[in-house]
């Protein structure tokens, strides 16, 4: 399982973005991360933490979804 | 029918001397060098080599951490320089809808070389099983050229030439034949390299062309012409031109840095490594030829040499061949003593730095020594140590001559004083 904290350092160090400070609804595009930066984070969250991440969860679109990503990854049974 | 004339309207250089274009002009003129010892951070064992990095480029800066994460740096840097060139052209960054005949012609000679290297780090050392999603369109020869033309919504062309050290010259060379022929008014042309990875550095140790040096001789470890040369340094760095249709760059009141007059290319079919002088002035000819110009048209060659003992003094015994009586007139310098050999970035380097030098009447300096020019190099008048100013500059050519034989040379013309 995921351990929460240090995966939102880790958003911070990859995409420069405090996901802590940041308003849910900002859409990440706005923040510089495309899709394909997305695509990239998803795989490295889950090489470095050890995580699966669904293949069906659609690709988190605003900060909000993330968070909510990253929180679901941390509930869930190892 | 008259012939159209192709004009440079926009430069743009990240460079180890500065991570502009005006700031790698005023090092070079300043007689700067961009070489310091480097050492890769995650080498498996400890190697260091005089090399010019890009040390004031700040991806994350110009791309934001996100994006920049999908780029490799043989991309980063070469985006950096294309758009600076875009935007010292004067033109919008956003793409508009007339750009569907624009292209982009880029070089590069390893391409993702970084991306590779650490997709075989995971794989073979790491013995990870999954590979990044982005490693393949990262590390793909063309990734640069497409993300230009994306930005800059480039409909038409977008080509890569990857023709080792001659890759940025070819690329602006073709680019030039797009705007001459008509078939695009616009092109964005350069090359860009990363190659101060951990395995392409050992390579280039393991075929002894390298200069040695430590953390106090780095700084001259590359000495072209210069007695006691003992090699070439390899560097990093993207450089770009935008070339422009001249009726239209005029029409629309575009600064004319110079023009792109002609493009020469040969292969010397005899050694992958040995290069040969009768095979670069075959490609001087054809520059001169291509351009309709004559050997008392030039005052300045940027020369290719690297710093190698062989192939510097190959380059003289060329331009000295096609020059003849010119030759001892004939101001030549090698930029790479101040920067290194960006590989196939080069050509671009090369290009950018005498379409500036045009601009400003002045001839950038091989650094180094007058006293210490090699004899066997001599028949052309060195300029060494010092930019040489108040000198007639009417027309300079570049030199790029690649490994396997492939050169490429560029005739460039000083915009004409206004009248």
């Amino acid at each position: 399982m995921l351990d929460a904290a240090p995966a939102y350092r880790f958003v911070q160090e990859r995409l420069g973005v405090d996901l802590k400070t940041a308003d849910a609804a900002t859409e990440l595009s706005s923040l510089g991360v495309d899709s394909l930066s997305m695509l990239e984070l998803v795989f490295e969250i889950e090489e470095k933490f050890g995580v699966k991440v669904d293949e069906d969860t659609p690709p988190p679109k605003r900060c909000g979804e993330l968070v909510a990503l990253i929180e679901q990854l941390a509930a869930a049974k190892p | 029918m008259t012939a159209r004339r192709v004009a440079v309207t926009g430069v743009g250089m990240v460079s180890p001397l500065g991570a502009t274009a005006p700031a790698a002009f005023d090092a070079l003129l300043a007689a700067r060098s961009g070489i310091g010892l480097y050492a890769p951070a995650d080498a498996p064992k400890p190697v260091s080599v005089p090399a010019g990095v890009c040390a004031e480029f700040d991806a994350a800066a110009v791309f934001g951490r996100a994006k920049a994460g999908t780029l490799d740096r043989y991309s980063q840097l070469g985006i950096a320089a294309g758009l600076e060139a875009w935007r010292d052209a004067g033109l919008a960054p956003e793409a508009a809808t007339d750009r569907e005949t624009w292209g982009v012609a880029w070089g590069t000679g390893v391409g993702g070389a970084q991306v590779f290297e650490r997709g075989y780090r995971d794989l073979y050392v790491a013995g990870r099983e999954r590979l990044p999603p982005l490693t393949v369109v990262q590390a793909m020869n063309n990734a640069c050229a497409s993300h230009l033309a994306i930005q800059l919504g480039l409909g038409g062309s977008c080509t890569t030439y990857s023709v080792a050290c001659a890759s940025a010259a070819i690329s602006i060379g073709e680019a030039f034949r797009r705007v001459r022929s008509g078939a695009a008014p616009v092109m964005l042309a350069g090359g860009s390299e990363a190659p101060l990875a951990y395995g392409v550095i050992r390579a280039w140790l393991a075929l002894q062309v390298l200069a040695p040096g430590d953390a106090a001789s780095a700084a001259r470890a590359c000495r072209p012409f210069q007695l006691g040369r003992a090699g070439l340094v390899l560097a990093e760095g993207g450089g770009a031109l935008v070339l422009e249709d001249w009726a239209r760059a005029e029409q629309r009141g575009a600064r004319i840095y110079a023009e792109l007059a002609g493009y020469g290319e040969s292969c010397d079919h005899g050694n992958l490594v040995r290069p040969s002088s009768e095979g670069q002035a075959r490609a001087l000819r054809a520059a001169l030829a291509d351009a309709a110009m004559t050997p008392q048209d030039f005052d300045y060659v940027s020369a290719h040499a690297t710093g190698t003992r062989e192939g510097d003094s190959i380059e003289v015994a060329a331009l000295t061949a096609v020059f003849g009586a010119r030759a001892a007139g004939l101001a030549v310098s090698a930029t790479k003593s101040a920067h290194g050999h960006a590989l196939g970035a080069a050509g671009a380097l090369a290009a950018a730095f005498t379409v500036l030098g045009l601009h400003h009447g002045v001839v950038p300096p091989t650094l180094g020594e007058a006293a210490d020019l090699d004899p066997e190099c001599a028949g052309v008048a060195h300029v060494t140590g010092a930019p040489r100013r108040g000198a007639a500059l009417r027309a300079a050519l570049t030199n790029a001559f690649a490994f396997g034989g492939s050169n490429a040379v560029l005739a460039f013309r000083a915009r004409a004083a206004p009248d």
